[in-house]
């Protein structure tokens, strides 16, 4: 490479095509979020004038947004819950215990990231159809901590990995009941890992489309799902606001993961995610 | 904050000297380890048993459920056939063309990054993760915005009097491809960055010395280094490409179909669920087969490696 990097031609080409790329992954969200303040709100770009009337609309008398929007958070927040509920207690029995059949429990939890989501979907359709749980906001959860809590238990375990155990075990041998243990010396050092796998839960679900679309009824989409409609069946300008506003929360939730991993200062700095879902999956197979 | 709670906690003087109490306690903890395992790993087990294994395996049973109430394999066969073949060849074709897209893209932009400075490179690398969490949906609106026939690159195409804009870059497969791509794409650089930074530099710079062309170095020394991490990002691009739905959908015409799809207008509009649980079987084993792909050529490239060694 030391051969490669010597040529000029060479790094400018490089460099042009990587900021090409990099405009290509860049480009439609800059788009969105310019656009939802132009007055046009299709187009025309730079757009000839500014306004905030389309994030007005959202919330204005009839609109479809704000149930649509507290659905999604009902369901997010359900999903954070059970999610981090069964990722504490997966991580703890993959990481700090002696499990038997270890990998098939660790396979069985990373399964749903490569499992095809029409897969899940249809078949958690046909689990909650016949118990007339379509629409239902648990039943929409429920699904998507299928998703979620596979993240939230590979945040947490890497989170554990990075305990240093002999913290516990003096804790312990100084007569710290296991309960003391998990409570003051587990537990903060793991804080900046549960807040991660939280916001990574709520987000997933926020965010999610495929799921929801297949358990939602007709009078309660997710917020998503609602944008989806809008794109594929009818003309509405306001989706761009609330494109913009899922961009926001999105961006927020990763400001907020990195600010705790940074305060959180367990050593080194491991990047914005360790949970790559892909990434998980290619060096999972190694740790199992 | 989190660390001044156990600062009090000694845990270095203390091993040494109740060595023996401590390993008494060790056995305690251990058996009581095991136990303790299965009570944590439970909930986990029994959710995903009960929402995961338990539908996909009621989908695999419907799939084989005549309509009066006898096995049979005809939902596979209707599945096979006509425009579902159809429908599973496009989206086997869109899949490779995908991957193939993103993975030249990839490849390109992690050679770039793992060059640059580490701060340079973390820079870029968070313009690669960000957009990843951003929801599919927004990013896909965005390209709609974009390659419209009245988008922005169009608008500007015709301003500069291309001739022959405003090109039909939307509802067909450039488009389905383009969108399909930017969402793809992060996984790729991603996994392609983590091969290409753990690459001994010495090993190309060694064949320089030695008088090697830089294009014989890229053949025989740098390729056969990345070519199981191409092969494993192309795969999983692959697998992540069968069963996408919302790009495809929102960017592709009546041509560009794909499975996901077809499954939920079964499911949604005609009420064909045994058909629909047919085409989601086919869609499962097929990303098994690239799994286990996966696996193969792992261990394949891993006895290379040591007999390379040896």
């Amino acid at each position: 490479m030391i051969a490669l990097r010597s040529t000029v031609t060479g790094r400018i080409a490089l460099t042009v095509l990587s900021t090409l790329v990099l405009l290509f992954l860049a480009l439609p969200i800059v788009l969105i979020v310019v656009t939802s303040f132009g007055s046009d709100a299709f187009g025309s770009f730079p757009p000839d004038s500014w306004t905030l009337g389309w994030y007005r609309q959202l919330f204005a008398e009839g609109s479809k947004w704000p149930a649509a929007l507290s659905l999604s958070a009902l369901v997010a927040s359900l999903t954070t819950v059970f999610s981090l509920v069964l990722g504490t207690t997966a991580a703890t029995a993959l990481v700090r215990s002696r499990l038997p059949l270890r990998s098939a429990v660790y396979g069985l939890v990373l399964a749903p990231l490569v499992i095809p989501q029409v897969v899940i979907a249809l078949g958690l359709f046909l689990l909650f159809e016949p118990a007339a749980m379509l629409g239902s906001p648990i039943a929409i959860a429920l699904g998507h901590t299928v998703l979620a809590a596979p993240i939230a238990v590979m945040i947490l375990m890497a989170t554990l990995q990075g305990i240093d155990e002999r913290l516990e075990d003096a804790a312990a041998s100084m007569g710290a009941s296991r309960l003391t243990v998990a409570r003051r010396i587990t537990l903060p050092l793991a804080m900046p890992g549960m807040i991660a796998a939280a916001i990574f839960s709520f987000i997933t679900s926020f965010d999610e489309f495929f799921i929801s679309m297949f358990l939602s009824s007709v009078d309660t989409t997710t917020l998503p799902v609602q944008v989806f409609n809008v794109l594929q069946f009818d003309v509405d300008p306001t989706v761009t606001a609330v494109s913009a506003l899922l961009i926001a929360v999105a961006v927020v939730a990763l400001v907020l993961v990195a600010l705790v991993r940074r305060l959180g200062g367990s050593g080194k700095q491991e990047g914005l995610l360790p949970t790559e879902p892909a990434m998980g999956l290619s060096t999972g197979s190694e740790a199992s | 904050m989190a660390g001044s709670v156990l600062a009090p906690a000694p845990p270095a003087p203390g091993t040494k000297a109740p060595a023996a109490s401590q390993g008494r306690l060790r056995r305690a903890l251990s058996e009581r380890r095991t136990r303790f395992g299965l009570l944590n790993a439970a909930p986990v087990v029994v959710y995903l048993l009960v929402l995961f294994v338990y539908p996909i395996f009621s989908t695999l049973l419907l799939s084989l459920k005549s309509e009066d109430g006898g096995w049979t394999l005809h939902w596979y066969a209707d599945a096979l056939q006509g425009s579902n073949l159809k429908v599973l060849l496009t989206t086997l074709r869109i899949s490779a063309e995908t991957s193939l897209l993103s993975l030249v893209i990839g490849f390109l932009l992690a050679a770039a990054v793992s060059r640059l400075k580490p701060l340079w490179a973390g820079l870029v690398m968070v313009i690669v993760i960000v957009p990843h969490f951003i929801s599919a949906l927004v990013r896909t609106y965005g390209w709609i915005i974009l390659l419209g026939e009245h988008g922005v690159i169009n608008n500007a195409l015709t301003d500069l009097d291309v001739p022959g804009a405003p090109f039909q870059m939307l509802y067909n497969e450039l488009g389905v491809v383009i969108g399909t791509t930017s969402v793809m794409l992060p996984y790729t650089v991603l996994l392609l960055y983590a091969v290409m930074k753990g690459i001994d530099r010495r090993l190309p710079a060694a064949a320089a010395s030695m008088g090697a062309g830089r294009l014989t170095i890229f053949r025989r020394v740098y390729l056969p280094m990345v070519a199981p991490g191409l092969v494993n990002a192309g795969i999983l691009c692959f697998i992540l490409c069968l069963g996408y739905y919302l790009t495809p959908a929102l960017m592709g015409g009546p041509k560009q179909t794909m499975v996901a799809a077809l499954i939920s207008e079964q499911v949604m509009k005609q009420s064909q669920w045994n058909g629909a649980a047919a085409l989601g079987i086919i869609l499962l084993l097929l990303t098994f087969a690239g799994l286990l792909l996966l696996r193969l050529i792992k261990a394949v490239s891993e006895t290379a490696k040591n007999r390379g060694t040896s």
